[in-house]
This record gives C-alpha cells, structure tokens and sequence, in this order.
C-alpha cells in the first residue's frame, strides 16, 4: 500500500509539463543514440550529461531525461541490429542472431514490431521490478555505519570484478587505478594538497564527468578509427511500415521468460545489460529450438534477448539506486552525474529523496508506453537515420563532447583532461580493461576515504571498528568469497586454455 | 606486450604514489591523516601490477600503421582544437576541426566543407542563442 501512494506521488512529479516533455524527447533521443551504429547508450548518456548541467536543469528532471535516454537506447539498438546486421550497441548482438534472418526472408516489419513489443514486454517488468524491490532493499540498508559504507564500497568492486565476466585481476586495477584517480586534489579532511604536481588546475582533482565523456565518448571515436572500413552494412527493404497485430504475437511468451532471466542478471551489479540478453537467447534456445529454427529468423529467438536485454537495463538501476553500485557501464555513468550532482545514491535515497526516486520510477512507467507508441510507427524514420555516414556522426560526437565539457567549466584544461582520458581509455579497451571499476573507483574514492577517516575517528585510531559490525562482517565474508570464486575460476579457465593450446602444439 | 607494458607504468606510477603520499603530514584532524588511505591504495596497486607483467594475456591486434596515423593525427586535431577553441572562436575552429576530422574519416573535401560549415553554425545556434550556454563567438584577434 505505502507503494502504491508513494507511486502515485511519482506520478504526479513526472506528469508536469517539464518533466513529461523532457521523457518524451529523451525516448526519442534515446531510440536515434540506440539505434545510431557507433554510438551507444554509454556515450549517449555521458554526452549529455555535461550539457544537461550548464542548462541547471533540476535534478530529478535530468534524472528523468537520462534513464529516459537509457531506455530509449535499449529500443533503439534492436533496429540496427535487425536491418543491418550490425548491433547498435554491445547488447544488441543477440538481436543479429535471428533478427537479421528475420528481415532477409522480406518479414522486417515484423521482426521490427516484435522485438519493439518484447522491449516493451522487458522494460514493464524490469520496472515493475524496480518498483517492488528497490524500497525493500533500501529499507534494510538504513542500519549503516561509516565502517560499513565502507565495507559495502569493497564489496562493491569484488563484485564488479567477480561477476563481470573478465579477467578479474584486470578489473580489481583498473579499480585500484580510479581510487587512485580520486585522491588527486585537496584533502577533504586537512585541505592538503594531494597529487596536483603544484597545479591550481588539479585542486579540485579530476571531474568524473570530463574524465567520463573522454573515457567513452573519444576512446570510442578512436576505436571507430581502427575497424573504418569494416562496418559497413546494406539495409534491408522495410517493406511495409506498419505491421498488423496479428503479426506481433509470436514471441509473446519467448519476451517473458527472456525479460526473467535478464532482469535477475541486471540486478547482480558485473553482469550487466549484455549478459542478460545473452542469457535470454541461451536458455530460450534450449527451451524451444525443437525444430532447429534458432538462428534462423525464429522470431523467438528474437523476442527472447530484445526483452531480455530491455529487463537487464532496467534491473540494473536498482543496484545502483539503492546501494550506489553500477551494474553497467550507462548506470556507471548515471551514478558519476548523481555524486556530481550532491546526491548520495543508496539506502538513504529513499528516506532523503523520495520525490525523485519515485518520479524516476513514474516516469520509467511513461517512458515504456511512449516507446511502445513511437517505436511502431516511427521506425521507419529511425531506419533511415541508420544510413548516416560516419563522417558525419563522428566529428558530431566529438564537438558535443567539447561543447558540454567546456559549457561547465569554460576550461581549455578540462578539454585537455577529457583528451587525456580518452587516449587512456581507449588503451584500456585495446588491452581488455573494463572501465566500469575504473569509473566506480573515481566516484566512490573520496566517500570510500571519508567514511574509513570517519570510523577511525570514532574508534580512535584502532582499525578493528572496521570489522567489528555485523553488518560489515557480513560484506567482507562476502567480499571474500566473491572474490575467491572469481579468481579460482580465472585460474581454471587460464589453465585450461594453456592445456589446450598446448595439445594443438603437439 | 601490451599488458607487460602498461603492468610496468602502473608498477612504476603504483610506487610513486605510495612514495610521495608519505610526505603528506597533517598535525589536525583525523587519526588516519591524508596520507594512509594513498599509501593502502599504492600496495594492493602494485601487486595487481605485478601479475599484469608475470602472466600477460595475449596481445589484441594493434592497428595498422597507416591506421595509427590516422588515430594520432585525430588526437593532434582535438588538442589543437582544445588549443584554439577560445582564440578563434567556436564557428571557425569548429569549422575547421570537422573539416580536418571528416577527412580523416575519408570524406571527400566539399562533403568536410559543408559538414565542417553547416555543424558548427548549427551547433553554435542550438547552443549559444536556444539552450542559453554562452560559446566564444569571435576570433580574440578581431574583438
């Protein structure tokens, strides 16, 4: 019941004027970045935060336009996946698989249509979810004591470099290398200047959002630079625009089961949005390729990652709302403008700032009708958006990219910055680093020093505080054993290659 | 390689960033001082270092020559750009460094020219006189 009124509370922050034209236009922007080779949800978003700051917007209102963006992004990337052959964004490479198929065999409209109906289907339940299980959580978490905050911070890179698929050493660095990154300024709690090499520049340390935008945005130009001539895809005939109904209900119940699997791996802060569409595509694959349709144009086979993505993106704001701990590289992004911003994600969101917590979760609500409603239709304009040329798209991510880094600080030395991060995190993703702990480590860095200094004050100095609640006993067993897991299983997996890499020598 | 290099960067900077966090002293304030969380940070920085160097995992294939030219000319164009953004002014710098960045992407030069023309005077409308985010409008040579 308490649910239900605080919704209804969310209901009416989201439906004024402001609010609801900035998720309409962040649907749409949203669905054009997704749907846009080159340019995904991560950049998309890390690009507009700047600019989204100079204009002083309010901050649920920007909240709004970015998760906005970000579900917009996760409708949008099914489209080049299916017309293309070529995936808008990391997690719409499942959507080839059967998608693409789909459209050859002159069935694009549909294919379109269904997956447009399962990423509705994902980001319903994904927000439904969100809605149930975020209060909960932030409701067991107000017990917190700074030794704790702290305990959940290690936690939360032992997860993200547990859970995240890659090589965990590689991602406990680049962890380790962004609270490094974070000391860098004056000393919250002396004024002492830390790492600034005598340079005023550096005394407020390195901005998360100039280091953010370099870090994806212009890495990612780079990278373009490499594959230039590679990526290059022939779109499909549409055919007709609009389907009719009857054709979108063939993986109705492929688009629940995917939007389960994936909303449960969009919760577990590592996995991520990608992972969950693969999980979907995987298990409806064994569920129901009887007949060896799979990868062929089976619009379940599509339906399954579309929605499973969707649910994935979704289930990916809780972690981060309630604890502060990113489960993607875009929520990573939208926990780096929420510090900017002065709010504390987590427990105490909830009991600080209910109006937008909950004018978020509303406002994700309008945001999947409003896709649903638009995606039909208008996909035939979006298609054609797909024939832009690079040339044109990547000069244009670059200049927005300067142009709101410079609309904040009016700095040629944040320009400079951002250019820094972006050769640094393009070597990085040459080299197989993750940048979501790197990231982490640079918003949490500051907090994570403020609260260890502040146990230690209460204790005087004796560092057995940090471990002596229960609370955080529990966090660091877990730590361990996440971390434990991980690791063992990096090592089984090396060992393995290097047997088999061996027997091919032989 | 690539891994074995970066390892010994981040074992050298790991090192020097727990070295000179030493120096940092603090008479007030707190117990544990701005010194400690550094110098707890370099350690565990420096061990993950040490595996990167140990136990590398295979190169990823690095780009062609022409290809990294191509990548270190674009980064030249940003940094000139960052450079001159005030001094020229955001319609001719920006004209200017679409231009260079549309031929580096292999258009030919009246597609850059138009592209490089119609984004900057496009953005600097959107920007400057719609959203309100005041942009640097002129050459400082001629104001």
């Amino acid at each position: 019941m308490e649910i239900l009124s605080s919704l209804a509370d969310g209901f009416a922050i989201a439906a004024t004027p402001t609010n609801l034209l900035f998720a309409v236009f962040g649907c749409f922007l949203g669905t054009i970045i997704g749907a846009l080779p080159g340019i995904g949800p991560v950049n998309g978003v890390a690009i507009l935060i700047p600019i989204a700051f100079a204009l002083k917007l309010d901050p649920t209102t920007i909240l709004i336009l970015l998760s906005c963006i970000y579900y917009g992004c996760t409708y949008g990337g099914r489209i080049a996946s299916i017309m293309l052959n070529i995936p808008g964004d990391a997690s719409s490479i499942m959507a080839t698989l059967d998608g693409h198929p789909m459209a050859k065999a002159g069935k694009a409209s549909e294919a379109l249509a269904i997956s447009a109906v399962a990423s509705f289907i994902g980001s319903s339940v994904a927000t439904l979810g969100l809605t149930l299980f975020a209060p909960f959580l932030a409701k067991a978490a107000i017990y917190f004591g700074p030794s704790d905050y702290f305990a959940l911070y290690v936690l939360a890179f032992a997860m993200i470099s547990g859970l995240g698929g890659a090589n965990p050493w590689k991602m406990l660095l680049a962890g380790f290398i962004g609270l490094m990154l974070s000391s860098v300024g004056l000393d919250p709690g002396t004024g002492m200047a830390r790492y600034t090499g005598g340079s005023f520049n550096l005394y407020d340390g390195f901005d998360p959002i100039v280091a953010i935008v370099g870090l994806f945005a212009i890495s990612e130009v780079l990278l373009y630079l490499e594959t230039a001539t590679h990526a290059s895809g022939s779109l499909v005939p549409m055919g007709k625009a609009i389907p009719r109904f009857r054709e979108m209900l063939p993986g109705l119940g492929a688009s629940f089961r995917g939007s389960l699997v994936g909303f449960v791996s969009g919760i577990l802060p590592g996995a991520g949005a990608s992972q969950g569409a693969y999980m979907a595509y995987v298990i409806e694959r064994r569920f129901s390729n009887k007949n060896n349709t799979f990868g062929k144009g089976d619009p379940r086979g599509l339906a399954a990652p579309e929605a499973g993505d969707n649910a994935a993106a979704g289930g990916a704001l809780i972690p981060m709302l309630t604890l502060g701990i990113p489960g993607s590289g875009t929520t990573a992004v939208m926990l780096a403008m929420l510090v900017s911003l002065n709010i504390q994600p987590g427990p105490l969101l909830f009991e600080r700032q209910p109006q937008m917590v909950w004018g978020l979760i509303a406002s994700l609500y309008i945001a999947n009708i409003v896709l649903l409603v638009m995606n039909i239709p208008l996909v035939g304009l979006f298609t054609r958006m797909l024939t832009m040329p690079q040339w044109i798209l990547m000069p244009f991510i670059i200049i927005v990219s300067f142009l709101g880094v410079y609309s904040i600080s009016h700095s040629t030395f944040d320009l400079m910055v951002m250019i820094g991060f972006g050769v640094l995190g393009y070597i990085f993703r040459k080299l197989d680093i993750s940048l979501i702990p790197l990231v982490l480590g640079m918003l949490l860095g500051a907090d994570m020093e403020n609260n260890l200094r502040r146990a230690l004050s209460i204790s005087n100095g004796d560092f057995a505080i940090l471990v002596q609640s229960p609370i955080a006993a529990t966090l660091y067993s877990l730590t361990a054993l996440i971390l434990l897991g991980a690791f063992a299983l990096a090592l089984l997996k090396s060992r393995r290659e290097r047997l088999d890499t061996t027997e091919v020598e032989d | 390689m690539g891994d074995r290099i970066l390892g010994l960067i981040i074992f050298g900077l790991a090192i020097w960033y727990g070295w000179t966090a030493g120096s940092y002293e603090a008479s007030f304030g707190d117990p544990l001082g701005p010194a400690a969380f550094p110098q707890m940070l370099s350690v565990p920085a420096a061990l993950l270092s040490l595996f990167l160097i140990v136990r590398p995992d295979p190169d990823p294939s690095w780009p062609e020559h022409r290809r990294l030219l191509s990548q270190a000319a674009t980064i030249a164009v940003l940094v000139a750009y960052a450079f001159f953004l005030e001094d020229l002014g955001f319609v001719l710098a920006t004209t200017v460094a679409v231009i260079a960045l549309s031929r580096l992407l292999g258009a030919g030069w009246l597609k850059s020219a138009t592209s490089g023309v119609l984004m900057a005077v496009g953005l600097f409308v959107l920007f400057d006189t719609l959203l309100g985010l005041p942009l640097p409008l002129q050459p400082s040579f001629m104001g």
